[in-house]
């Protein structure tokens, strides 16, 4: 069953205030952009809604983090990263305050909204600060364990949530680890490897690529900070070909910690990256027509994948 | 829990001339710092740390104690003489200011100097971080008292007025905000830069309650203190008229002095002033 992945994010919250009292949540007149009312309902005094102020946002935050308080907050990403950047880097990263910061709508979710509000440089801002965990969820129980494990991690995170109703792809065993990527279908051909919600057109368009006899290895990264590299490795190592799919920009994202995963490891293997060429603006349009355009769908992540292989 | 000193304003004033022979001596030691800045708040960090704020030097974490944070971080060297003075710091640490590894770096980081309760060094963070502890104080039926000390210069940043507006908002009688007002910020005075004037009038309009003092004066400071935290339902704001580089003639008042050292005769002067 599809569940929108904000949805899943609040309802562990929910859970973990069962158990841990500490736990508040804080918004920027965010509240229907994080769905938060069904905690809200239950636990009116633990959600600070700050109005429309992100850096007093963030510093309140810190301050309640201060205080004793383990503070999760909610707002979208393009937002978080653009207005209150010097207090994510200062309050949260230096100075190590025990919040977690929750970026929605990455990407271009919001489409026509246009780049105001798209968000594609906030894995490469938060690679470039220090003492921040990177999480990117793709699915509801993955959601669900990330922030479960986000929670529970003393320190500050950074968890990138896209608004995007999904189905749970990994198997019921699935255990997220911090640092691990993970291999949701093995394959010899080319390595294609995908960031958060980008998966599930990954996963549609294997299913014709195996029509074609093109056998996809697939993988998944969640956790970019920690990363440990063993995984992407091997399958780099075995197909000798990869593809990065991305709703970022390709200067700072997955495709470049996997270019430098190739460099510092000396391995013999073509790269394809995707997602909005560095220095560029995405237009405002339809997500859709973006991932069309990018060839961030279906459609493109077959051609992409034919034309590395030259077929 | 009191204050672990409690000294009477004389003597207040005596740990204010240590504290500022102490920062002219490290400054010009280390060749770099912020003297004018450093000057200027002494009077009021030697008033909290010896008269109003209550903690324990020997357990500077316990839960109870009252909060205070140096939003204007650039004032780290007289904040460093300051928990010298109380022995929460070694003084010894002096000697290592601004050097390699020093935990008695440019700009405060809590995670290296005791006492330090939080990282500043960018201007306009240390508001709403104590809106935060001071929402905190309330959320987990605490009596501390979070006290913030701002540069004037500083309000010109925005993000102080968010963390204004959140707290009158959340009616935080127990957040005390200081302002260092010596007129004074890095490039000129104030009030030709960007006017802040009626400040006042600014905090008032925002649901403070205002009191103006002389900043150089600890009973004036400490009373004013005192009276804001009789009065419930509104967060408070010192206004404290302060003379920047304050007891130091040739420092005094000058923009000039923000992020310069005494050399050579300058520093034997100013100490001689002091004494």
């Amino acid at each position: 069953m599809k569940e929108d992945l904000r949805d899943s994010f609040i309802k562990e919250l929910q859970e973990i205030k069962k158990r841990n009292d500490q736990l508040v949540v804080l918004v920027s007149d965010s509240t229907s952009t994080c769905r938060v009312s069904p905690f809200l309902l239950e636990h009116p005094d633990s959600v600070f809604n700050v109005g429309i102020a992100e850096q007093n946002m963030i510093g309140i935050a810190a301050g309640l983090s201060l205080g004793g308080f383990i503070p999760v907050t909610a707002n979208a990403a393009c937002f978080l990263l653009g207005r209150s950047n010097e207090q994510v880097k200062v309050d949260i990263c230096y100075s190590q305050t025990n919040v977690k910061l929750v970026g929605l709508n990455p990407g271009f979710a919001y489409g026509s909204l246009g780049p105001t509000h798209h968000s594609l440089d906030d894995i490469s801002t938060m690679l470039a600060f220090g003492g921040i965990d990177i999480f990117v969820p793709s699915d509801p129980e993955e959601t669900r364990q990330i922030t479960n494990y986000a929670i529970n991690k003393k320190g500050p995170v950074y968890i990138r949530l896209d608004s995007f109703s999904a189905e749970n792809i990994h198997a019921d065993t699935y255990s997220f680890e911090p640092g691990k990527s993970v291999v949701l279908k093995e394959g010899t051909d080319i390595s294609i490897i995908a960031l958060g919600t980008m998966i599930h057109d990954v996963l549609d368009a294997e299913k014709e690529l195996i029509k074609m006899g093109i056998n996809a290895e697939i993988l998944s990264v969640p956790s970019i900070r920690p990363l440990d590299p063993e995984v992407i490795i091997c399958s780099l190592q075995k197909t000798g070909s990869a593809i990065i799919f991305e709703e970022h920009s390709q200067h700072g994202g997955l495709g470049s910690i996997v270019g430098e995963i190739i460099l510092e490891h000396q391995l013999n293997c073509r790269i394809k990256k995707t997602g909005v060429p560095a220095g560029q603006f995405a237009e405002a349009s339809p997500r859709n027509d973006l991932k069309e355009h990018y060839n961030l769908n279906k459609k493109g992540i077959i051609k992409a994948a034919l034309d590395i292989l030259k077929r | 829990m009191t204050n672990p000193f409690n000294l009477t304003f004389p003597e207040i004033e005596d740990r204010s001339r240590r504290i500022r022979k102490n920062i002219i001596k490290m400054n010009s030691s280390a060749g770099a710092g912020h003297t004018g800045a450093d000057l200027s708040e002494t009077d009021i960090l030697a008033t909290l740390y010896f008269h109003i704020l209550r903690y324990r030097v020997d357990d500077i974490h316990d839960a109870n104690r009252d909060r205070f944070i140096l939003s204007k971080g650039h004032g780290a060297g007289g904040y460093y003489c300051t928990l010298a003075e109380t022995g929460i710091l070694d003084a010894s640490y002096l000697d290592d200011y601004l050097k390699k590894n020093s935990i008695t770096p440019g700009h405060p980081v809590r995670q290296k100097t005791p006492g330090v309760e939080f990282n500043t060094g960018a201007l306009g963070h240390g508001f709403s971080v104590s809106v935060g502890l001071a929402l905190a104080a309330k959320k987990s039926d605490r009596n501390y008292i979070t006290y913030v000390l701002l540069g004037d210069g500083e309000l010109e940043e925005g993000s102080n007025w968010e963390a204004a507006m959140s707290a009158a908002h959340y009616k935080l009688d127990n957040l005390v905000v200081i302002v260092d007002r010596n007129g004074l910020q890095l490039g000129d005075r104030t009030e030709k830069i960007m006017a802040l004037e009626p400040l006042d009038d600014k905090f008032k309009s925002f649901g403070f309650n205002v009191t103006t003092v002389n900043g150089n004066n600890p009973k004036e400071f400490a009373m004013a203190v005192k009276t804001s935290l009789t009065i419930s339902g509104k967060p408070h704001v010192i206004i404290a008229r302060t003379i920047k580089g304050k007891g130091v003639s040739f420092i005094e008042d000058q923009p000039k002095w923000h992020h310069k050292v005494p050399v050579g005769e300058e520093i034997y002067t100013a100490i001689k002033e002091l004494e």
